[in-house]
């Protein structure tokens, strides 16, 4: 149940429950809003959250680099979540983090809170806008490409499912006609709820593997 | 301390000018108003309690007037806080009138949460001897370091309504103000008033260490009458709207001028108010709705038009349960179970006001039982067994609260402070280790487990603790406080009126045009946009109330005894006569437990097999009890249990249940390992991260922003839900986390009182009876939505039980 085979756009793609998708014809790795180094930002301002989620992000990378070994990784935006300083310690993981990594191609597709850090000192490759990959169009936010569908971030898309007399809210993987939104991939990231709709096609990430949610 | 011999003499002569005032309305004081005078003048401490309207204000600020004279000084020298903002104004006002008749040259100022800025600033200058404030507002007074030299010529502290402040979290926040001002000024006398309360000697305990209790002699009658269903007439065995009464209700409210009915939670005010309305005779404007969702302005308006007396009825919640008196206020109409004695007492005295009248309150069942609680609940008035309210012991949220603000009001050390704070009931026994845990949790960020790089709220130096950090400090004073409505959006015209705030829940599963009754209108969704839900008026009704979490409170252990006590006596009231045939279903069908004897019920009907224990011990430790026996009985089989709760009892339900017997049931209820099993059946972090929202606030991990800049903090949002998770991940031994828990154990489940009512159980006689059908007591708790579960199932088989369920549905 960790992962799942889904087309999209005439493409079979690995879905996992690490939040992140494998397009395995190409042999990308897809993640999006990992939101690197937020807690620092939260500490800075007073805000007591401990250190870990850096590591513990970069841990879950690792993990999916080896079950995959990618080609290139790509990054749907949103890959740092602020500012830093000289005091975050976050960054030198990171830094350390790529060059554990340079056999593979990672590249960022620019996202809102990424305008606040260089993230090509960390030896990673920015592209601002988008980025096309037939037949996909890889950006960060969730708009309609005339080049191809796209596979988008941003959201952080959520879904509530039911189970008996429980409900769970969970993160998802959402598939619209044009667009599609990866979950996010950061430890300290909240949801966003998406509406389920007809022809939305949505895949919920539980603790325990993939969940494919009904329409309605 | 001044002798009597010496100052007696001056001390009359100065209480003359009090006399004279009472005189010249013609009026003499009361004997316990002279009482507290006089023990103010002795420098003592003491709490006034007596029922509303008899003169507990002037009982309190009587001898701090008389020592005005006696010593008259400048300065500030009296601080008069209440819990409501509302109040303060009148309070203001009232206590203005009486500096006057005594001719002082005392300036009286207020300031809350609302106090305009040049109201502020005059404060600043100390341009006061009497100030009128709030918890929240003392405790902003206090993180400015010139605190110490601002209060400096304080004589006294008088907390009005503390009955409503001693058993929560603010009245912590509150004690440890005290308990520091107490430290600056030895020789500071502290004061409260209060309605009658099940323990006033801890409630005075918590207030001032120690003092004297002053009581009125003058009883107030409290008349309780029901709204009695004819006999023949159809009557519900359960609900909880009563919309069935509205007729006997609407003729109560019309026969006087003006009237107050209360409901028990918001949605059914709401349903009330637009029942109502809907056969309201009179002018639309003179029925109105009050709760604690609806914009403070609505509601100020709403009070106004009570005063004035320009409006007839008012459906409210206890957002008016306290607060300025309503001297035009006939009658007071309660729906629904008052579930407290104390709490109907108090209702009930919101009408009435003219001198020697007695309070009337009419009590409307929503379904038959109900009958039997309103007959208890007088029996308990009658023996005066009011309900305690406990002072809340150990919260680290408030400690850390504090704490801050201590190191802002010009900082101290951890031993200094420690002493200080353990000096108060509220943390009298909080062990050395737990408090270095919240300094540490100030200090570092969380626990010495783990680490938070960056992080520094409190800074050490030599010793000493303070805050370097401006920015913290700003955030720190903006959220001052322990009141909290976290998760909930507010609502506003398109045209920009506000009406007030309902949760997230409720809205998120609205779209635009939708539509839902609010704030007695009803409402079309248009857009949600930064927290703010925009609306518009619906041309037509149509749609759903929004419901509020945490609305439905327990019934008191001190009403529960007395209704197993009326149900299983002879009681000849009318309610039980209007009771008689349904409680004859009962005991045909099964039985009416006695008072020592524990009722367990199994019915087996076409669509389940349900599992009925009626332990009488108010809904939460229910909630905590059903849990518990789900895991238990998920030890002798395996399965998914469902559970529901109410006030009498709880149900149980499975596909499959073990057999069962009056035997296999006392093994079931026995209070051995109860803390051991609560804790393994309980989802305990699931509840503990609901509990999470409050405490993260309190003890500022989260923070909610600066009034006017909104977005700017978007980079520091973070659901206190995510904290909770990242916290319990990284940093397990954090003291907020243990805050969570205990609270968990503590509120949500009632655990002295579960243990209490299975140790009760352990000693009576258990009636197994197997029914054919649902019995009267049965079926209230049959038509509750099942609620809970046990889930002793992991991840993996959730997911594999929702697969199959989705294959299912698919194959169908």
């Amino acid at each position: 149940m960790m992962t799942r085979e889904i087309e999209v756009a005439g493409e079979r793609l690995t879905l996992h429950a690490q939040r992140a998708i494998h397009w395995a014809a190409t042999r990308t790795l897809l993640v999006s809003d990992l939101h690197l180094g937020k807690g620092a930002v939260f500490r800075r301002a007073g805000i007591a959250v401990p250190s870990g989620d850096t590591e513990d992000d970069l841990a879950r990378l690792d993990a999916l680099i080896a079950e995959f070994a990618p080609e290139r990784l790509t990054v749907l935006g949103d890959l740092v979540h602020g500012a830093a300083t000289e005091r975050s310690a976050w960054v030198e993981r990171v830094r350390a983090w790529r060059q554990r990594h340079d056999h593979i191609a990672i590249e960022l597709i620019a996202g809102n809170h990424d305008r606040h850090f260089d993230v090509a000192s960390l030896g990673i490759e920015v592209r601002p806008g988008q980025l096309s990959a037939p037949p996909f169009v890889f950006s960060h936010h969730p708009e309609k490409h005339a080049e191809g569908y796209t596979l988008s971030g941003h959201v952080h898309p959520g879904v509530t499912v039911r189970d008996g007399w429980r409900r769970h809210r969970l993160p998802a993987f959402v598939f619209d006609r044009d667009v599609g939104m990866l979950p996010a991939f950061g430890t300290l990231t909240g949801l966003h709820d998406v509406e389920r709709a007809n022809g939305r096609r949505i895949v919920a990430v539980t603790p325990a593997g993939l969940l494919p949610v009904s329409e309605r | 301390m001044p002798t009597n011999s010496t100052t007696s003499a001056a001390w009359r002569r100065a209480e003359a000018r009090l006399l004279a005032w009472f005189a010249a309305q013609g009026r003499r004081p009361a004997a316990f108003q002279r009482a507290a005078w006089r023990a103010w003048h002795e420098g003592r401490n003491g709490l006034v309690h007596a029922p509303t309207g008899t003169g507990k204000t002037l009982a309190a600020a009587g001898g701090p007037l008389i020592d005005a004279v006696l010593h008259p000084r400048s300065g500030l020298q009296l601080l008069w806080i209440t819990p409501l903002r509302s109040l303060a104004t009148d309070t203001a006002q009232h206590l203005n009138a009486a500096v006057q008749a005594m001719d002082l040259p005392w300036r009286v100022l207020r300031r809350t949460g609302d106090s305009g800025s040049a109201e502020r600033a005059r404060l600043r200058r100390g341009a006061c001897e009497l100030l009128v404030t709030t918890p929240e507002s003392l405790a902003l007074l206090l993180s400015y370091p010139d605190a110490k030299t601002r209060f400096a010529g304080l004589r006294g502290i008088v907390v009005d309504e503390w009955h409503e402040l001693v058993g929560n979290k603010r009245g912590t926040l509150l004690q440890l103000g005290l308990t520091r001002l107490r430290h600056w000024l030895p020789e500071l006398r502290t004061w409260g008033l209060s309605a009658t309360l099940g323990n006033l000697d801890e409630a005075l305990h918590a207030l001032a260490g120690d003092g004297v209790l002053i009581g009125s002699r003058t009883k107030k009658r409290t008349i309780i009458e029901t709204a009695v269903p004819a006999s023949g007439e159809r009557f519900p065995w359960a609900g909880h709207l009563g919309l069935s009464q509205l007729p006997r209700v609407l003729d109560a409210v019309l026969s006087v001028r003006s009237s107050l009915v209360f409901a028990n939670t918001r949605s059914q005010a709401e349903l009330w108010r637009e029942a109502l309305s809907s056969v309201w005779p009179e002018a639309p404007e003179t029925l109105a709705l009050h709760h604690g969702s609806i914009d403070p302005k609505l509601r100020f308006a709403t009070e106004e038009g009570l005063r004035l007396g320009t409006l007839r009825c008012v459906v409210a919640t206890s957002s008016l349960d306290l607060g300025v008196d309503f001297a035009s206020v006939e009658r007071v109409i309660q729906i629904g179970s008052p579930k407290s004695v104390a709490r109907l007492l108090q209702r009930a005295g919101r009408s009435g006001h003219q001198p020697g009248m007695p309070s009337r309150i009419l009590c409307v069942p929503t379904h038959l039982l109900e009958l039997a609680e309103v007959s208890a609940a007088r029996r308990a008035l009658a023996e005066g067994h009011l309900e305690p309210r406990h002072p809340m012991r150990g919260c680290l949220d408030v400690l850390a609260q504090h704490l801050l603000t201590m190191a802002l009001g010009g900082g101290f050390t951890a031993d200094e402070a420690y002493a200080e704070i353990t000096s108060s009931l509220a943390y009298a026994q909080l062990p050395r280790d737990r408090f270095d845990a919240v300094l540490a949790y100030l200090r570092t960020g969380g626990s010495a487990l783990a680490s938070y790089p960056e992080y520094q709220k409190l800074v050490e130096t030599e010793g000493r603790y303070q805050v370097e950090s401006g920015r913290i400090a700003r955030m720190h004073r903006l959220s001052i406080g322990t009141i909290t409505s976290d998760g909930s959006l507010q609502v506003r015209y398109m045209k920009g009126a506000r009406l007030g705030s309902v949760e997230e829940s409720f809205l998120s599963r609205l779209r635009p045009g939708d539509r839902f009754l609010f704030a007695g209108r009803h409402l079309e969704l248009v857009r949600v946009r930064d927290m703010t839900a925009y609306v518009r008026a619906a041309p037509n009704r149509r749609g759903g109330v929004p419901r509020w979490m945490g609305g439905r409170l327990p019934l008191s252990g001190e009403l529960s005894d007395e209704l197993r006590r009326t149900l299983a006596g002879e009681d000849d009231s009318v309610e039980m006569r209007a009771l008689a045939g349904l409680l004859d279903v009962q005991r045909r069908q099964s039985s009416i437990p006695g008072l020592d004897q524990t009722l367990c019920e199994r019915t087996r009907t076409r669509e389940g097999d349900y599992l009925f224990v009626f332990p009488f011990a108010g809904r939460l430790a229910h909630e905590g009890l059903a849990a518990v026996l789900a895991y238990r009985l998920a030890r002798i089989q395996p399965g998914d249990y469902g559970y529901a709760v109410n006030d009498y009892g709880l149900t149980l339900t499975a596909a499959r249940m073990p057999p069962l017997d009056a035997d296999v049931m006392r093994q079931l209820l026995h209070p051995w390992g109860l803390r051991r099993d609560i804790r393994a059946s309980v989802n305990l972090s699931e509840l503990a991260r609901r509990q999470f929202r409050e405490i993260a606030r309190v003890a500022g991990l989260v923070f909610n922003g600066y009034p006017a800049h909104g977005k700017t903090l978007r980079q520091l949002q973070a659901s206190s839900g995510l904290l909770f998770d990242v916290l319990r991940r990284h940093d397990p031994a954090h003291p907020l986390l243990w805050q969570a828990e205990r609270e968990v154990l503590d509120q949500q489940l009632d655990y002295s009182r579960l243990r209490a009512c299975l140790l009760r159980v352990s000693r009576s006689q258990l009636l197994w009876r197997e029914t054919k059908r649902l019995s009267p007591l049965a079926f209230p708790l049959w038509v509750e939505r099942l609620r809970g579960g046990i889930a002793n199932d992991d991840w993996k088989t959730r997911v594999e039980r929702m697969l199959a369920t989705l294959e299912a549905g698919a194959d169908a």
